[in-house]
């Protein structure tokens, strides 16, 4: 494995693509609503936390509000609490998608499509309906305490407003996409690899270590870059469902923006925010440059 | 400040019907007589309300009479529209409005020296008498429908409602779990049950919180009494201090029983009771010291407006037992007259709700308050 991606990097380095400039112009328009709309304003809110407004009125450089935040520990616990559920989320969405991406990859039984279509409908229903149906199901007194208690299971702990309540709204809703990256990587699995792991005695979990997960090692790095995207800004889930404190930093920074009304510190929140999903950015922009590169080697 | 939540929804319909009010603003119709032309700043549900219960009624009391029912589209156009009624009452033009609905008389500046709109105080409406005084904000405005924080319970087990905010704290404390209210800033019940706090801890003198007078070393003294008292009654409230996520999530928890006792709008309690998704045996009670906050939308009429003694027949109209009883059973609205003039069936069923005061909290205050909140109560909850 390690061989092909160094002599992908080195082809990738050498001059096989033409260079056109046609090929640039398709591409300026998108780039400049790029700039406009993205980079220019991301730029323009990044200074504002660094030029601020001191106390007799004048403009200058300084750190303050991000050494508040960091001194503050009520923004820290708040950070502390984006990171756990994050974390957790991401985690639980693999353990439960893996499994079912590896069924509807080795099973030809007609099942497969219902539960495809099952896993998938997550999709198509709106996160507000889902909150709502949510704090009614798993809610106090909800439906499931009801069922539980049927069967005679008491002592039923609601998730709804502790921090498990925003991690299942959250696994509920990341849940058709986790599933699409990874049945996707499952498919490039060729059959033959496995049944000749088989032929010379690979049991079942040999063969999961050692023939699915390197293959598709791309594609769960995918999927956790572009979840912890979504996972760590998320807003509306963690207040619905979530604790009154300590705040995910989606709805963190919507309060200080709209309720507290300090601009520059949410922005410095949201600075903060940036820094460090732009570290799951990175590690997804590899990703792809790795596999375009191995693809140009095929 | 005092509406926010449905400033909201005014605001987002605002969105959509932008386009409709500008047509409307620049149209050339005239005034024909026996129309009235009637703008609305509130929300569709308030202008079904009026085809459906006021206009069939009022039409057929006066015949050749047509009301013609608008929606105003927002903040910024019922503004353009009281600048049209005003350069009309400058020169002497018809404005084409004959009522304006759920807007102050203050825009434009200098309109009401000017004598733009109808002095209700002076009129001797035969309905009059009957308003509530405590809802009259001045005597340019007429209130016909309110909606006031309350409190909303499950009368099976809470057989007397508390009366005033100490016997409310009293039984919050005696019924541990029993109760939640919202975070102040997911659910205007929430800001309004910590701001009547902030007011009990002051010696319930409203005259201490003011648009303009809020400072640090003049608040931060309050709010510490304020934290004190909210932090005492933390353990008692729902799983030990949790807070639910705005007006509706307060209401779905009562309505699943998990406790009995919370805080709601009164239209979205009357709503949620009329429609059944909460006991039967749900109640709403108002405290008897000083009430929780709340507001009245009112009619302004123009006093250039072309169909001017027709239109305050139906201010009169809108004042009547008939109607008012129709704010609250249709609309889920609050009476602005008297409740002693309401149906006996409506005020036995809202005998606790009767208000002898409407207070309101000034929103510059709200920031700090609820961000105070946050920092010093929400926190403090240990799983």
């Amino acid at each position: 494995m390690s061989d092909t991606i160094l002599s992908a990097d080195e082809t990738a380095n050498a001059p096989l693509v033409r260079k056109r400039p046609i090929g640039l112009l398709f591409i300026a328009a998108p780039i400049l609503l790029i700039v406009v709309f993205l980079f220019y304003p991301a730029i323009r809110s990044i200074f504002t936390t660094l030029y601020v407004k001191q106390a007799d009125g004048s403009y200058a450089w300084s750190i303050a509000g991000y050494l508040y935040f960091f001194s503050d520990g009520y923004s820290l616990a708040n950070l502390a609490r984006t990171f756990w559920t994050t974390i957790v989320t991401m985690v639980l969405l693999i353990v439960v998608n893996l499994p079912i991406a590896m069924y509807l990859r080795f099973s030809r039984s007609p099942l497969a499509v219902f539960v495809q279509v099952l896993a998938l409908f997550p999709m198509f229903v709106p996160g507000i309906v889902i909150v709502y149906a949510l704090i009614r199901y798993m809610g106090p007194n909800g439906l499931l305490q009801t069922l539980l208690e049927l069967v005679g299971i008491t002592g039923f702990q609601s998730p709804y407003l502790t921090p498990w309540g925003p991690v299942i709204g959250m696994l509920w809703d990341a849940m058709p996409f986790t599933l699409l990256v990874l049945t996707a990587g499952m498919s490039g699995i060729a059959t033959s690899a496995i049944e000749a792991a088989q032929d010379v005695g690979a049991g079942r979990l040999r063969i999961l270590v050692s023939i699915i997960i390197p293959q598709i090692k791309n594609s769960l790095l995918i999927v956790t870059a572009l979840n912890f995207l979504g996972l760590f800004g998320q807003a509306f889930m963690p207040f619905m469902l979530g604790p009154t404190s300590p705040e995910m930093m989606g709805p963190f920074m919507l309060r200080t923006f709209s309720t507290v009304r300090d601009p520059v510190q949410a922005a410095t929140q949201a600075t903060i925010v940036f820094a460090f999903c732009s570290v799951a950015g990175l590690a997804y922009v590899r990703s792809i440059a790795r596999r375009r590169a191995a693809e140009v080697v095929k | 400040m005092v509406l926010r939540r449905r400033e909201f929804l005014k605001g987002s319909a605002a969105i959509g019907l932008g386009g409709v009010a500008t047509s409307l603003i620049g149209g050339t119709a005239f005034a024909t007589e026996g129309v009235l032309d009637i703008f609305f700043n509130s929300d569709t549900n308030v202008i079904e309300f009026w085809s459906s219960a006021v206009k069939p009624a009022f039409e057929a009391a006066n015949p050749g009479t047509t009301l013609n029912l608008v929606s105003g589209g927002g903040g910024a156009s019922m503004n353009a529209l009281s600048e049209r009624a005003f350069a009309a009452l400058q020169s002497g033009t018809d404005p084409q409005i004959d009522m304006m609905e759920a807007i102050g008389p203050y825009h434009p500046e200098g309109s009401i020296e000017a004598g733009l709109w109808v002095d209700f105080s002076t009129l001797g409406l035969s309905n009059m008498s009957k308003v509530n005084p405590a809802v009259i904000d001045n005597q340019w405005s007429l209130p016909y429908r309110g909606s006031q924080v309350v409190m909303m319970y499950n009368a099976e087990k809470v057989p007397t409602p508390p009366k005033t905010f100490e016997e409310l704290i009293a039984w919050i404390k005696a019924n541990p779990g029993q109760f939640a209210y919202a975070r102040p800033d997911q659910g205007d019940s929430g800001a309004c049950f910590i701001e009547r706090a902030l007011q009990e801890v002051t010696g319930r003198d409203e005259s201490l919180f003011t648009n303009d007078n809020y400072t640090e070393d003049y608040a931060n003294p309050m709010f510490e009494k304020l934290w004190v008292l909210l932090n005492d009654i933390a353990p008692s409230l729902y799983k030990g201090g949790e807070y639910t996520g705005g007006n509706t999530p307060s209401i779905q928890l009562l309505a699943s029983g998990v406790i009995s006792m919370t805080i709601a709008w009164s239209d979205m309690a009357l709503v949620a009771m009329n429609e059944g998704v909460v006991p039967e045996t749900t109640s709403v009670a108002q405290l008897q010291d000083l009430a929780f906050i709340g507001g009245y939308s009112s009619v302004l009429v123009p006093t250039v407006a072309a169909n001017k003694d027709l239109s305050l027949k139906l201010a009169d109209f809108l004042i009547s037992p008939e109607v008012q009883n129709k704010v609250v059973s249709e609309l889920g609205g609050f009476p602005s007259i008297n409740w002693s003039e309401m149906s006996p069936e409506l005020q036995e069923k809202f005998a606790n709700v009767a208000t002898t005061s409407i207070p309101t909290f000034p929103g510059p205050w709200e920031s700090h308050l609820f961000d105070g909140w946050y920092r010093n109560v929400a926190s403090n909850l240990t799983r």
